[in-house]
């Protein structure tokens, strides 16, 4: 059937899909005015269902004309001031055009979708208002007759037939052929309805089915369509505005109409039989009562002319359900075409003559050899390609307003549901996006307008008690920024509690309290974004159902998107969302195995990093089977590509031109003699890459390893990219990191489904595919364990995170000087306040001393040699002048420049080259380097300066001869401070962690008078120790010293709590001194 | 009536070795033939009878060695090794062939039912086998033949 066909039938749902695009926001805005509605928006709504009723009439689908009929009346009421629209008329108003939705949508099963208890809604509102008189007309049913007699056409209820006929209107029956006067003169029934709309109301559209003829006939000459249709035009105008032949027009007479009985079933589609039976016919509500009513035909009622089956119609419709029910395409119809603006169309047209003209311009060039030409060609190709791929990708370009859009309701609904007042304001509706984009972007928008609503806005109440007014504000915006587009959900709510964020995710295990330690309020915040993770206390309907922000935010990260939280609590939240224009080209890093390149998505990527071969040893190593990577204090873990890919590990020999297997299985392996040599031969050969083959050749096969050796032994750098995909995040070892580039992102075949190590393919430059890995998938498939590592390697890791951490402090420490030529010399950089460069030149000799003129003052000096028995320092040209601050006093210490800070873990000999000054020794960069006791060393140069101004709290304390307890991991640190504790008359106790330190303290049969402690510890650290003393009757009242350098907020608060009684920056000597020497005593009194 | 229906079940088929077996495909499943068996991108991981992809004018084919899929001997590459580019689902499939031979018309009447085992190819691979003067032709069900599942 001709009307049935796809196009039609998808014309028909676009088009009512764009009807019903604003119907939302009109309708609430119709309900904030209420009687004062705005009477063209009121219109516009009305003419939606209008328009979606006489296409629905049309294509034969009668649960959406019926529905919509009804719509229309309510509207038409509206329209006409006889219902004033509020909240529970537009709720009904907006779920019959959910339904509507829905039917259009699922347009082949429409029919069988129920519709009663909008109808019955819809029914109650027109019928409601009417004067008691009229309700009998609504359920009078008229029938419609041809006019030359036989079956009813038409059955309509009498309240709709006065209405059509009043105002010097005539009811007419319009018959259009679909092949002469549609299909032939290239209309379309849909540019047909409209233009008839124009000039009067469509009442109803039938097809004349018996006319069609039999399929043995062939194919029918013609297929006639009967309107029902009401205008003021008069008889004799119409056909020619029409166009269509005098005699196909026919005025509705009265002899035409015939009551029906309301029990017999109507002439009318089976869909609307159901409740046309049911229940009283809605109306078209225009009707005035006043109005006298023209006489119809119930007392003209002529001789029935015909019989009232239906059966015409019924075997008609018939058909077109089994048709509309065709088993395949459901929801994908509405999306399978996109709508194209025709100036961009007119664009592409230019442009593809464009290309046409410079391929040929190219060929005629190639043909003449002409390089000049070639080059300008291909120049020309070149623009010609940049601006077709931009109009091409703009042709799948949507305004994000189709998705804010929806926002309004679903505002207003939960807002309803829950209780409170929300005012929504949108910004940005017309920013575009990709297509694949804007539908994929919906369900996390959704979300989190959502979490804005039930979590964010807090009741109006509440608000209220809070200063703030009761209607919460959320704002919704999108805008264009730097090549990306920008979304952001502002609410005036509640705000994120970070702190209860905290508890939350510690009291669910999501994270470990160590962790917390270190994070920021920002990174706090987001901890809501891992998987598990819910801060509403109470599940609510509304939201909160099982799909946190986890899953928003991976479902973001699919589409190369990120997510932003910013919040003060009480106060806002804001969730900014950044995402590409498109999907379909995107920035990626170019790395490669063996000889194959591989494409990362640069938004999986975090950094780069390449491990120099001296430094491989220290920073990669296992932890239980897996190997790791020292990042900054943290463990990474490492997954190596070729491990995850099963690249074997070949080598191409120079000299034959065929692959071999690498030999080797660890890296620490030398390769044979003739192995090395044809690398160094490779060496030599022009590699396009920026690394030499040597180093592609090395690698790291980390699982093949055994397990006892747990270090590397690389002889090359390891490349390592740090890519991260949700919370997942590893190290990938690959053998070259080489540039970074735009990719076009293309499917890979059904045959690679299993494959999940790739995101698609991409094709190079050269015209080769490479692979895009994904990021997720990789991680997958080489077992890497989603948040952490094993609970064991876990363990070990917090050691090993520990150790890391103190020998950052030991590495932060250091200043590298030299005195003599060959001695390298280190002090601990904290005690450093500045360095100076001064001429030798500048030094005066002052009673025995040395001092320079320095800031207006006079800055004793001294050398290493005056005190240890080292080398002198060069006696002319420039030097370098550490000066310290003891006691108040500064103090210049000279040294031959350069002098250097740097990092590294010590361990420290402090027996060997022990001697005055100088606490002991340690290997830092294959040197062996003193370690400067500065205070001893100032001590014995101005013996008068520690030992004589501090003799008061000396003499006291080696009075009260008070045994501390101290521990701290860090040799450097532990040496040093026992040092001068000891120095000031202290019995010091030293323990390496908190676990020797609770030994010592559980076992040793001395009194321990003050416990002080590091708090980041190996195996037991300084918050657990506290706890294990508080927790110990014998040692509770011990007053407990925490010595640490990461003395953050959280710390100190988190330490008071379990019962450390005071803080103290490491290394701040007199501080420490005199705390302990107070502390003392106020425990002693 | 007779007239019309074999003018309708005639086709054209391109037939080629895979093994001992002579194999044909309809020419309507075929894209192109092209000299594109080697250098392709190898995909670790991916099925063993996955040769690889390649880049056919910006579409990613799989290429496929069509021997180790039905179950016999890998390819072995050779200077008249050939790739058949075909349609499958939709998307573009390259089976590799050692050798491409002649274009054959095929009529409705010469195909049969393929018997359980041809040549080493199990019978349901193929959609029927035509009978010449000469041989027998297996007409290979691309469909079959490259499933994925």
């Amino acid at each position: 059937m001709l009307i049935e066909d796809e196009e039609s039938l998808q014309m028909y749902v676009e088009e009512s899909l764009d009807h019903m695009a604003n119907i939302e926001n009109n309708l609430l805005a119709i309900e904030r005015e209420g009687g004062n509605a705005d009477p063209e928006t009121v219109n516009e709504v009305f003419r939606a269902a209008h328009s979606i009723k006489g296409g629905a009439g049309l294509m034969g689908l009668n649960n959406i004309k019926e529905l919509s009929h009804r719509v229309e009346s309510v509207l038409g009421m509206i329209r006409e001031k006889k219902i004033t629209p509020d909240a529970s008329i537009i709720s009904i108003v907006l779920s019959a055009f959910d339904k509507l939705y829905e039917m259009v949508t699922h347009i082949r099963e429409s029919e069988t979708i129920d519709i009663s208890e909008e109808v019955v809604s819809l029914t109650g509102l027109t019928t409601a208002s009417l004067p008691a008189a009229r309700k009998p007309d609504v359920a009078k049913m008229i029938n419609i007759l041809p006019p030359d007699g036989g079956s009813p056409l038409f059955r309509i209820s009498r309240l709709d037939l006065d209405k059509a006929r009043k105002g010097g209107r005539d009811l007419y029956l319009i018959e259009w052929d679909l092949i002469q006067d549609i299909h032939e003169q290239e209309r379309s029934l849909m540019e047909i309805m409209k233009s008839v709309s124009m000039s009067g109301d469509v009442l109803d559209i039938t097809m004349k089915i018996e006319a069609v003829g039999t399929l043995e006939e062939g194919i029918p000459s013609r297929i006639p369509i009967l309107m029902l249709y009401s205008s003021r035009i008069g008889e004799d105008i119409l056909p020619s505005l029409f166009n269509v032949e005098r005699h196909q027009v026919h005025r509705v007479t009265k002899t035409m109409m015939v009551p029906a009985e309301a029990d017999k079933p109507a002439p009318a589609r089976p869909g609307a039989v159901a409740p046309e039976t049911a229940q009283p016919f809605a109306t078209e509500t225009a009707f005035s009562p006043e109005v006298t009513m023209p006489d119809v035909a119930d007392e003209d009622r002529p001789a029935a002319l015909g019989t009232e089956d239906p059966v015409i119609t019924e075997e008609n419709s018939g058909l077109i359900i089994d048709s509309l029910k065709a088993p395949h395409v459901k929801a994908a119809l509405s999306q399978t075409s996109l709508r194209v603006d025709v100036k961009l169309l007119d664009n592409l047209m230019t442009l593809a003559g464009e290309m046409v003209l410079s391929r040929n311009q190219l060929i005629q060039s190639l043909t003449a050899q002409n390089a000049k030409t070639i080059a300008s060609a291909a120049q020309r190709i070149n623009m010609v390609t940049s601006e077709l791929q931009d109009v091409i990708m703009r042709t799948r370009m949507q305004s994000i307003g189709t998705i804010f859009n929806k926002f309004p309701r679903l505002v207003r609904d939960m807002s309803q549901t829950l209780g409170k007042k929300v005012e929504l304001t949108i910004e940005g509706t017309d920013v575009e996006l990709d297509k694949t984009i804007i539908e994929a972007i919906s369900e996390p928008l959704v979300h989190l307008v959502r979490n804005s609503v039930d979590h964010g806005i807090e009741p109006p109440g509440k608000r209220t008690q809070l200063g703030k007014s009761p209607i919460g504000r959320i704002h919704l915006a999108a805008l264009h920024e730097a090549g990306q587009v920008s979304i952001e959900i502002t609410d005036d709510g509640k705000g994120i509690d970070d702190q209860l964020i905290v508890a939350t995710a510690l009291r669910k295990g999501l994270i470990s309290e160590r962790r917390v330690a270190d994070m920021s309020r920002k990174e706090k915040m987001e901890l809501i974004l891992l998987p598990g993770f819910s801060t509403s206390d109470k599940v609510t309907d509304v939201s909160g159902r099982g799909v946190g922000m986890d899953v928003v935010k991976t479902n973001l990260e699919k589409l190369s998107g990120t997510m932003d939280i910013d919040s003060v609590p009480g106060k806002y939240t804001t969730i900014s969302i950044k995402l590409p224009l498109t999907l379909a080209i995107i920035p990626s890093q170019i790395i490669s195995v063996s000889t194959e390149k591989y494409a990362i998505p640069q938004v999986n990527l975090d950094e780069l990093l390449r491990i120099p071969a001296d430094q491989v040893k220290n920073r990669i190593e296992k932890v239980g089977d897996a190997p790791v990577v020292r990042l900054r204090g943290r463990l990474l873990p490492l997954v190596n590509l070729a491990d995850v890919l099963g690249i074997e590990k070949t080598y191409i020999h120079p000299e034959n031109g065929l692959e071999y297997s690498e030999r080797r299985q660890n890296v620490a392996d030398r390769r044979s003699r003739q192995h090395l040599a044809e690398t160094e031969t490779e060496d030599a050969a022009p590699a396009p890459a920026k690394e030499t083959r040597s180093q592609s050749g090395e690698r790291i096969p980390a699982s093949r390893r055994k397990a006892e050796d747990r270090r590397f032994h690389a002889t090359s750098a390891v490349n390592i990219a740090v890519v991260f995909q949700g919370n997942t995040r590893y190290g990938l070892i690959v053998d070259r990191l080489l540039d970074s580039e735009e990719i076009v992102v293309k499917p890979l075949g059904r045959h690679f489904k299993q494959c999940r190590e790739y995101s698609g393919a991409t094709i190079m430059g050269d015209g080769r595919v490479s692979l895009i890995l994904d990021v997720a998938g990789i991680a997958q498939s080489a077992r890497l364990k989603p948040l952490e590592l094993s609970e064991k390697a876990q363990q070990r890791a917090a050691e090993e995170k520990a150790a890391a951490t103190a020998s950052d402090q030991a590495k932060a420490s250091l200043l590298m000087f030299a005195n003599g030529p060959d001695e390298q010399f280190a002090v601990s950089l904290s005690l450093v306040e500045r360095i100076e460069n001064i001429n030798l030149s500048a030094i005066e000799h002052v009673g025995g001393k040395r001092i320079i003129q320095y800031r207006g003052g006079a800055l004793p000096l001294f050398s290493l040699s005056e005190v240890a028995d080292v080398s002198p320092l060069p006696e002319s040209g420039e030097i370098a002048v550490i000066v310290f601050s003891l006691d108040g006093k500064e103090i210049g210490l000279m040294a031959a420049p350069p002098v250097d800070a740097i990092e590294v873990p010590i361990t420290i000999d402090s027996k060997a080259l022990k001697q005055p000054g100088i606490m002991g020794s340690a290997i830092i960069n294959n040197h062996t380097t003193l370690l400067v006791d500065v205070f001893e060393a100032v001590k014995t140069v101005y013996p008068d300066w520690i030992a004589g101004g501090k003799a008061p709290g000396h003499a006291m304390a080696v009075e009260n001869k008070a045994t501390l307890l101290f521990a701290e991991d860090s040799d450097f640190f532990r040496k040093q401070v026992k040092g001068f504790l000891e120095e000031d008359g202290y019995t010091v106790l030293e323990a390496a962690n908190g676990q020797e330190a609770w030994e010592l303290l559980d076992t040793t049969d001395q009194t321990v008078d003050l416990v002080i402690t590091d708090i980041e510890m190996p195996v037991m650290d300084g918050f657990d120790l506290t706890q294990k003393i508080r927790n110990d009757s014998r040692f509770r009242h011990l007053s407990v010293l925490a010595l640490t350098s990461l003395a953050g907020e959280e710390d100190i608060v988190r330490g008071k709590q379990i019962g450390i009684t005071d803080y103290h920056i490491k290394m701040d000597r007199e501080k420490l001194l005199d705390t302990v020497k107070r502390q003392l005593a106020a425990d002693a009194g | 009536m007779r007239k019309g229906l074999k003018r309708k079940d005639r086709a054209e088929l391109i037939t080629f070795y895979i093994g001992n077996t002579l194999c044909g495909i309809d020419i309507t499943d075929i894209q192109e033939i092209n000299k594109q068996t080697a250098n392709l991108t190898w995909v670790p991981r991916a099925p063993e009878y996955v040769v690889g992809v390649l880049n056919l004018r910006g579409m990613i084919v799989t290429v496929v060695d069509i021997g180790k899929k039905l179950g016999l001997n890998p390819l072995e590459a050779g200077k008249h090794s050939r790739n058949v580019i075909v349609h499958y689902n939709d998307e573009l499939v390259g089976i590799l062939v050692d050798q491409v031979s002649e274009v054959i018309s095929s009529d409705a009447d010469d195909i049969e039912p393929a018997p359980a085992n041809l040549g080493g190819v199990q019978g349901e691979y193929f959609s029927g086998v035509l009978k010449t003067d000469r041989k027998l032709i297996g007409i290979l069900d691309v469909h079959r033949a490259l499933s994925d599942d």
